[in-house]
């Protein structure tokens, strides 16, 4: 059970007490989607992560889909132009919540060996990154370790909080406290919902 | 190169119009034309010397120097296995003669060079940017460029402004 720490008296009657957050959480951190947004090389050893030699399947999210409508977990991986970027964070405003971002080697995370006019300085300045994995390539070991990263910054998460909350008061991550702070156009972009998301149609 | 059997062609093709051999470290077969040839000396080297193919159509830009930018032709023939390269000076603003008559296949070389250099080229039909977005304003490859770029997230940040705009509008100020 990991994470979900079961009260021990009351498991020999078929059931048990635990934290509902400690229960919602598990269930997100073992069926993390991703959405393979690969941008050039590092979508290679992505594949490789996927495939069965790594086997994703060992931690859940070997479920990749193509439309972001049912994936939670975004998975940038390689060099993201200003080209691309309208088309990149569309993706992620697509994904429904709770969703993730894992910048995926040098490129997406910091704009890598790319100091250039055509090529984003890294993707955090226009998505929220949960963890950046470096290397170029990184091997499939480091994406899949910084999943697991992942899985326990998932961990920590509040979302009863949140739902209690109601909307406006915690951020659209559901952690219900800032768990990172990007610079202001991210803060910013952060904070702007969708249409589709009924916190927008409060007023 | 002069005194070759390539140079005997390219120099009787070219008869009436001016230019000059250069010698470059590569060895290849290089000269130098007056914009005002350039399409003239183009149509006979397709017509009467047999290149029938444009390897490459680009430009380079020598920024201190006047005129600034060298356009590169360089041009293949099949039928004798030989290359020849055609430097021509130009002035910004200046606009290029486009061989595209000749050669469908250099269309997106030219769009390329407009792209990157801001060189116009007369006669092509559709020369509009290649790589970078169309409302992108200014000329990557230019020497007074700067590499990190002008704004580069300009773009973005309308789109994304104009965006939130229809989600929000009670929002956007």
């Amino acid at each position: 059970m990991g994470a979900l720490k079961p009260v021990p008296e009351t498991r020999e009657d078929g059931f048990f007490a635990t934290r509902i957050d400690a229960l919602i959480n598990w269930g997100r951190k073992n069926s993390l989607w991703p959405m393979p947004l690969g941008l050039s090389c590092c979508g290679i050893e992505l594949m490789a992560m996927l495939g069965p030699k790594f086997d994703l399947a060992r931690f859940g999210a070997e479920a990749a889909r193509f439309s972001p409508r049912q994936c939670d977990l975004l998975v940038v991986a390689g060099t993201l132009t200003w080209k691309m970027a309208a088309a990149a964070r569309l993706v992620y405003d697509q994904m429904p919540e709770p969703k993730w971002v894992i910048a995926m080697g040098v490129c997406s995370s910091t704009g890598g060996m790319y100091d250039s006019y055509a090529v984003v300085q890294g993707v955090d300045s226009i998505l929220p990154v949960d963890v950046y994995v470096p290397g170029c390539p990184p091997r499939p070991d480091a994406v899949i370790d910084a999943i697991l990263k992942l899985q326990t910054k998932i961990e920590r998460e509040r979302p009863l909080a949140r739902i209690l909350a109601g909307p406006g008061v915690s951020d659209e991550r559901g952690t219900g406290a800032r768990t990172y702070q990007p610079n202001d156009a991210v803060r910013k972009s952060v904070y702007d919902l969708h249409p589709h998301d009924p916190r927008a149609r409060k007023g | 190169m002069p005194g070759t059997i390539t140079s005997e062609r390219v120099d009787g093709a070219l008869a009436g119009i001016e230019h000059r051999w250069l010698v470059h470290r590569d060895g290849l077969p290089a000269l130098e034309l007056d914009l005002a040839g350039l399409a003239h000396a183009l149509r006979a080297l397709k017509e009467r010397a047999g290149f029938e193919s444009a390897t490459f159509v680009t430009a380079v830009d020598r920024l201190p120097r006047v005129p600034r930018f060298e356009l590169v032709h360089q041009l293949f023939s099949l039928a004798h296995n030989e290359r020849v390269r055609l430097h021509t000076r130009l002035a910004d603003g200046e606009n290029a003669p486009s061989c595209t008559q000749l050669w469908p296949g250099a269309a997106y070389m030219e769009r390329e060079c407009y792209d990157m250099f801001g060189i116009r080229f007369e006669g092509h039909v559709g020369l509009k940017r290649l790589l970078m977005p169309e409302e992108f304003e200014h000329h990557p490859l230019r020497k007074d460029f700067p590499h990190q770029g002008i704004e580069p997230d300009r773009l973005y940040r309308e789109w994304d402004k104009k965006r939130r705009a229809e989600w929000h509008p009670e929002a956007a100020r």
